[in-house]
């Protein structure tokens, strides 16, 4: 429950919470706070998703979904820490960390404010397609305005960086679109999540496609106009 | 010196904005029209900060500090920082302390939903199908490689494969390619009319002790008259089951493969 009051401090109070990122006070036990809650709300949200298809599924996305958010995180951290760096950053690699984390905890728990939703519409409809293109949905949403978060978290540990402040924010920003591209290329290769009924449970399924060209296929089939085989 | 004065000036400032709201909500509430204490007092302020540009020249008695009304243990919520830095040295009244039960509220609703994930992967009938599998999956079904379904008057079990449903010939087929019978998604008649329908897929049976090969179809054996018409059906070697001569001899005949063949010897 200690864990948890950190995401209090981020939703109620998250200049001051910022602001200490910046000071660096605190940092270990707020990026500890942060990873347990995460991951434990990730969790949570896997297993709902898996759970249209088999308990297997639900055990294995409840596995793989903070894995999917931690290796985009792992993946994407130099780059925003070196970028920032090149334009006249004074942040340490934590301080970043620390605000990713932030955006990982708040799209958490915004996952996990949805949950009741889509275990709502898991029991009462059928539709494969329709089921993905709500999670897919959620997590758009809910990653949205974690990277704001961070958009603005960035704006407070960086203030009064001199000229280079602007070219900073376009970095966040260039960065936010790539983390975007490498998570959803990460919910590719690690899944499936939500489990194809009519096919027995895989941990992973083969590579092949893409994440885009699945979506555009899914609503194809949800609208009527496509198959997906 | 002129930073004391400041401060005092403030203060005295602050003091009289508060007085000034006070009054004007009083008198509005009489009139029925509430007004909002922050707008009022953010309103007063500037103006009196717009009249009283100077300072005292003398500096006058400190007014007495005015105690803070009683708040909750919590912090009130700062102001946004955007709103600081559009009006630098206002700052925004405190806004009414919000109740700090986000974190308990977050527990209780994820064990809630653990609970729930539980209850609802929880098998409730002796095929192991959950309240989250419970729903019809006819129209949820994604027709990939392997997907085997059965009409729901027919008896007859397809199976996906290569772009085309494949009709499997007998239980002894499907049980050699390892589909159990939880594989099988009942759909509804119909269901296959819009698909190619490829060649069927049959179990090919031979014993030991006999050179004739038979083909196994809804539970006959089919003697298959020579190579060339094992070739014209499409079959390969490895698809030839090598089984007790005995178990063949117990097999109903079936049609001769082609047709037309008499009576078939007998392994």
């Amino acid at each position: 429950m200690k864990d948890l009051t950190v995401i209090e401090t981020i939703l109620r109070d998250r200049k001051n919470f910022f602001q200490e990122i910046r000071e660096g006070k605190g940092l270990a036990e707020k990026m500890r706070a942060m990873l347990v809650s995460s991951v434990a709300f990730f969790a949570l949200y896997g297993a709902v998703m898996g759970s249209s298809h088999s308990l297997w599924q639900a055990l294995s996305s409840a596995a793989k979904l903070p894995l999917l958010f931690l290796a985009t995180l792992v993946v994407c951290a130099p780059t925003l820490y070196f970028f920032n760096l090149n334009f006249g950053s004074n942040q340490s690699l934590s301080q970043n960390v620390a605000l990713m984390l932030t955006t990982i905890t708040v799209t958490s728990v915004l996952l996990l404010s949805f949950a009741p939703v889509v275990t709502f519409f898991l029991l009462t409809t059928s539709q494969y397609q329709f089921f993905k293109l709500l999670n897919v949905g959620v997590f758009t949403i809910s990653g949205i305005v974690g990277v704001t978060f961070l958009s603005y978290g960035m704006r407070i540990v960086s203030y009064g960086g001199g000229e280079s402040v602007r070219a900073r924010r376009t970095v966040v920003w260039l960065w936010i679109i790539l983390y975007a591209f490498v998570g959803s290329q990460m919910a590719w290769t690690l899944r499936p999540f939500v489990g194809a009924p009519g096919l027995p449970f895989e941990l992973f399924r083969q590579l092949g496609g893409n994440f885009y060209a699945n979506i555009f296929a899914s609503i194809g089939e949800v609208l009527g106009f496509v198959t997906v085989r | 010196m002129r930073d004391e004065r400041d401060d005092r000036l403030d203060q005295l400032l602050d003091l009289l904005a508060e007085e000034v709201a006070e009054r004007l909500r009083g008198s509005s509430s009489l009139a029925g029209q509430p007004l909002e204490r922050g707008a009022l007092i953010d309103e007063t302020a500037e103006r009196l900060e717009e009249e009283m540009p100077s300072a005292p020249s003398e500096p006058e008695p400190r007014p007495e500090p005015v105690p803070e009304p009683p708040l909750a243990a919590e912090e009130p919520v700062e102001p946004e920082p955007e709103e600081l830095e559009e009006r630098p040295g206002l700052e925004s009244p405190p806004s009414p302390p919000a109740p700090r039960h986000t974190a308990r509220l977050l527990g209780r609703l994820a064990l809630g939903l653990l609970a729930l994930v539980v209850l609802i992967n929880i098998p409730i009938n002796r095929h192991g199908t959950t309240l989250a599998t419970a729903m019809p999956d006819t129209r949820a079904m994604v027709i990939r490689d392997g997907l085997v379904v059965k009409e729901e008057d027919d008896p007859e079990i397809y199976v996906y494969q290569d772009g085309r449903f494949r009709w499997i010939s007998s239980l002894t087929a499907f049980e050699m390619r390892g589909h159990t019978w939880e594989d099988v998604h009942v759909v509804e008649d119909g269901f296959l009319d819009p698909f190619e329908i490829g060649p069927a897929i049959h179990v090919l049976l031979k014993c030991p002790d006999s050179p004739h090969i038979y083909r196994l179809e809804a539970e006959e054996k089919r003697w298959i008259v020579d190579i060339e018409a094992f070739e014209d059906e499409g079959h390969v070697w490895e698809d030839v089951q090598s089984v007790p001569c005995a178990y063949l001899r117990d097999l109903p005949d079936g049609e001769t493969i082609p047709p037309g063949h008499g009576p078939p010897p007998q392994p």
